[in-house]
């Protein structure tokens, strides 16, 4: 699945499924793919529980690996974020990951400044989940003016929506804003060419799709062309240059771009594991992994609509709203489920039968198959068990009724 | 109030504090009173040499060091700890020396030794990971999310505060930022910060670019408290002195507790009280005290402090490093920069993006725990939870008694004998004035001396032209050690001169 080709997934399922005289819902097709699979040997690099192209593509002196994504944000933000009268506002989306909106919140009044009037939330237009591209750009033209610093995730934890990093880069800094991401969701997963796009700054933390552990160690960016200009506004010994950094003598030689920020010597356990993990990815590309996972992903769509699309004719029926956009640039891994009927009893039942997925209250699931280390049988399996779940969740629910009423 | 420091007595008001045994005279110790209770008048002096002489051998022998060795009721927890072998260390020559003996570790106060069981908790963590993925955050021994607190009844009984004054996260410089953006509060009267001159570096850096955030000139506004001209040390009537004169102009006093080039420790709870009664905000970078001395934060009343954990604390480098607030600020200072983890546990996964945030330190928390150095330092804590800290500073008084009274004997200076190696040593002699570490400033150059101990297994830290710093550990360092590190001392030097004489034979071909 090049991500540059028209075809989309399910022309290749169906196809595929058609070649192999099967059904592309049969467990055949699955078997098929993942004996296809270029990357099915990275599987065997992880412990996966029973039941270089390095991401995200920068120069080596515009990266640092420190601390937390949330203690980097502010680290970033202490030294891009530097509201005048004029220009004094925070852009980023409704609903941001709550770590990224209390800084965002602290930031603000650090400055003195009022929450309510200087932190633009990008509501989705009504009905919808996600945010519009058109909406985006439009809100930057609008307000641009007074937006010092736009903020955005990569990858929006909640929908899965890949935004469009280089054009809300390019309309912001248009207008004058600084512009930065919070990757925590992106990295490993798409494909980011932050140099390349000119992103100010960005932070990302490594327990997710880096795989490298319970809060592993976080990543921070800042793009070259600010190493001169741009300063960390907090300082300790490790931003200063190494050659003299063990004198000792208090007078700081501050290393260059994103290297002064770093304020304490590095976890060497926490290296190790990132260090693990990292050594995989080296074995392919980005470009190659997001081959597999927008077929993956695109697999796992194809089942849902198959099987859970709305049939008006039968309410009865359980149905899915995939909140993710149906568009593969508009995506990573994770797919959004909101569905028909309550979902915890159903979560409960997954997990039972050996499902590890995340769940949204009221309705959702968030289920995200890697590429490094999913496969298309377990999406078959997945979407096997899934229908067991609901299954049973009914069965428990109708004799809840049933006792209840005696 | 618990008095942690052996030779106070009662303060009157007006009345300088004086060394007791001037006052009180030696007293006689008995062969089982090894032991250096912090408040006995007794100094170590004293019990080496009654404890020798009861011996039939000389202070300075071999048979002392084993009889103290023998006697300590600590040195079993040598063995929680992986103490290298002479034959590992890189600078090691074995032309020179046994490589399988252990090598003498003197750097504790840089990297302390790894505990054992380290590998054990990783593992557990691990394995849980490999077998359970992300259910880790919410079951097993350590659940994830929950790491970090599932120390602290440990950390607290080491720096002598409350559970829920304390919080495990981050590195050292980025707590102390964490703490300054909410403890340095400059108004145009009082607008300075207070610390030690020659503070270690990271805390020089970090108090002026917190001057600089705020706009102010660092040249007016941050006070480098020098010692006197001649001295090493700052005289605790000075520190007193100067708060006393400026003190309505600080904002905030940030001392080490024990500082880390001469190894000085400071009088925290004067200090404390003296700035408090300016209205000073007070807080401590205790890197250098925390597993090393006693510390009562609370009961002094210490507004903010934090540490890292890889020196006397054992971690690994880079571990976890710990923060603190007294608990009487926490309804009124409240963190500068908030993220998730600071929201309350109950309703922090909600997601609502509703700060409901955390009281006291808690609510500084900004990022999930990091579960492998949960592990290491919790090996570490556990160590330390086999004994007391007061039992480990009694073993340290007396061991680091044992090394100056040694560096005394051998290296005292000689005005009959200008040739003879003398050393000077720059940590305070009183022992209230002091943790483990002594740094010692030789009368010749230390470069060479000091590449002649590590090619004999010994690990110490070279501060040149002149100091070694010395600091012997009371969790896994032996009065052997102390013995050990004296005799390969004097080959040291005596390999140095050499070495120099032949350099100098040869140049004059």
């Amino acid at each position: 699945m090049d991500p540059s080709s028209p075809v989309l997934p399910a022309s290749i399922l169906e196809q595929t499924a058609l070649q192999l005289g099967c059904r592309p819902t049969d467990k055949k097709l699955a078997l098929h793919l993942d004996e296809k699979d270029e990357l099915k040997h990275l599987r065997e690099c992880f412990y996966v529980p029973k039941v270089k192209d390095l991401p995200p593509r920068a120069k080596r002196q515009e990266i640092a690996l420190m601390n937390g994504l949330t203690v980097n944000l502010h680290l970033l933000m202490l030294s891009f974020f530097k509201p005048t009268p004029r220009r004094y506002k925070i852009l980023l989306e409704a609903r941001a990951f709550p770590s990224d909106h209390y800084a965002m919140e602290s930031q603000l009044r650090l400055h003195g400044l009022d929450v309510e009037r200087s932190m633009v939330l990008l509501q989705p237009r009504q009905g919808e989940e996600t945010l519009r591209t058109e909406d985006i750009l439009s809100v930057i033209e609008k307000e641009g003016d007074s937006i010092a610093v736009i903020l955005f995730s990569g990858v929006q934890y909640y929908t899965g929506q890949l935004f469009d990093i280089p054009r809300i880069t390019r309309a912001g800094q248009k207008k004058g804003c600084l512009v930065g991401f919070d990757l925590a969701h992106a990295v490993g997963n798409v494909e980011l060419h932050l140099h390349d796009w000119g992103v100010d700054f960005a932070c990302w933390c490594s327990y997710k799709y880096l795989n490298s552990g319970a809060g592993g160690l976080a990543g921070a960016y800042i793009h070259e062309k600010h190493s001169k200009s741009i300063k960390p506004a907090l300082i300790g010994w490790w931003g200063h240059e190494f050659k003299t950094r063990f004198l000792m003598e208090n007078k700081l030689q501050l290393s260059e771009g994103i290297n002064g920020f770093r304020l304490s010597n590095p976890p060497i356990l926490l290296v190790c594991a990132l260090h693990a993990s990292l050594e995989v990815f080296s074995q392919t590309t980005m470009k190659a992994l997001r081959r597999k996972s927008v077929l993956l992903t695109g697999y796992l769509e194809y089942l849902i609509k198959h099987y859970y699309s709305e049939d008006k004719t039968n309410p009865e029926k359980p149905f899915v709203r995939i909140l993710t956009p149906s568009q593969i640039e508009e995506r990573g891994c994770q797919l959004t489920l909101s569905f028909s009927l309550p979902i915890k009893s159903v979560f409960n039942e997954l997990e039972k039968r050996g499902v590890a997925c995340d769940m949204r209250e009221p309705n959702a699931l968030r289920i995200a198959p890697v590429p490094l280390y999913n496969s298309f049988l377990d999406v078959h399996r997945f979407i096997e068990i899934l229908g067991s779940a609901i299954t049973s969740s009914k069965q428990t629910a109708n004799n809840t009724v049933l006792s209840g009423s005696y | 109030m618990i008095n942690p420091f052996p030779f106070r007595i009662q303060r009157k008001v007006g009345i300088h504090c004086v060394p007791v045994s001037t006052v009180l005279g030696r007293k006689t110790v008995e062969l089982n009173d090894l032991k250096m209770d912090p408040s006995s008048p007794v100094l170590p002096a004293s019990i080496l040499e009654q404890t020798a002489l009861q011996l039939g051998c000389r202070p300075t022998d071999k048979k002392l060091a084993l009889h103290l060795d023998e006697k300590d009721e600590l040195k079993h927890l040598r063995e929680c700890f992986y103490v290298p072998k002479v034959k590992d260390l890189p600078p090691t020559d074995l032309t020179l020396v046994n490589g399988e003996e252990s090598c003498v570790y003197f750097i504790g106060n840089s990297l302390g030794l790894q505990p054992r069981k380290v590998r054990t908790y990783l593992d557990e963590e691990l394995d849980k990971w490999a077998r359970t993925g992300v259910h880790g955050h919410f079951n097993g021994k350590r659940p994830w999310a929950l790491a970090d607190e599932c120390l602290l009844d440990m950390m607290a009984e080491l720096v002598g505060a409350k559970r829920q004054e304390i919080a495990l996260m981050n590195g050292l410089t980025v707590n102390l930022h964490l703490l300054m953006l909410s403890f340095f509060k400059p108004t145009p009267r009082r607008y300075k910060i207070l610390l030690e001159a020659r503070a270690f570096p990271s805390d020089h850096y970090a108090m002026e670019s917190q001057l600089r955030l705020h706009g102010l000139d660092v040249e007016r506004s941050m006070v480098l408290l020098q010692p006197r001209q001649g001295e090493e040390t700052l005289r605790t009537e000075d520190i007193l002195s100067v708060i006393e004169k400026e003190g309505d102009s600080i904002a905030v006093i940030l001392f080490s507790g024990v500082q880390y080039y001469t190894g000085q420790l400071f009088d925290i709870p004067r200090i404390t009280r003296a700035g408090q009664k300016k209205g000073c905000l007070v807080g401590f970078d205790l890197a250098h005290a925390v597993g090393n001395v006693e510390l009562h934060l609370h009961d002094w009343g210490v507004d903010f402090a934090c540490w890292c954990s890889y020196k006397y604390l054992n971690s690994g480098a880079g571990g976890l490093a710990g923060a603190y607030i007294h608990e009487k600020h926490s309804k009124s200072i409240k963190p500068a920069l908030i993220g998730w983890w600071g929201h309350e546990f109950k309703t922090r996964f909600l997601m609502e993006n509703k700060l409901q945030l955390s009281e006291g330190i808690n609510g500084f928390r900004l990022s999930n725990p990091p579960i492998l150095l949960v592990c290491a330092l919790h090996a570490s804590l556990e160590v330390f939870s086999q004994t007391t800290m007061k039992a480990l500073r009694r073993k340290s008084v007396l061991l680091t008694g044992y090394l100056e009274y040694l560096i005394k004997h051998y290296y005292s200076e000689d005005k009959t004998n200008p040739e003879k190696p003398f050393v000077r040593i720059l940590t305070p002699s009183q022992i209230e004035e002091r943790g483990c570490q002594l740094t010692l400033s030789f009368s010749l150059p230390i470069k060479s001396v000091f590449n002649e101990l590590e090619k004999r297994g010994v690990a110490c830290d070279m501060r040149e032209p002149n100091a070694l710093r010395i600091a012997p550990v009371p969790l896994y360092n032996s009065f052997l050690d102390v013995h050990r590190f004296i005799e390969i001392l004097g080959s040291a030097i005596t390999s140095s001169k050499q070495t120099a004489n032949n350099t100098v034979l040869s140049g004059s071909y």
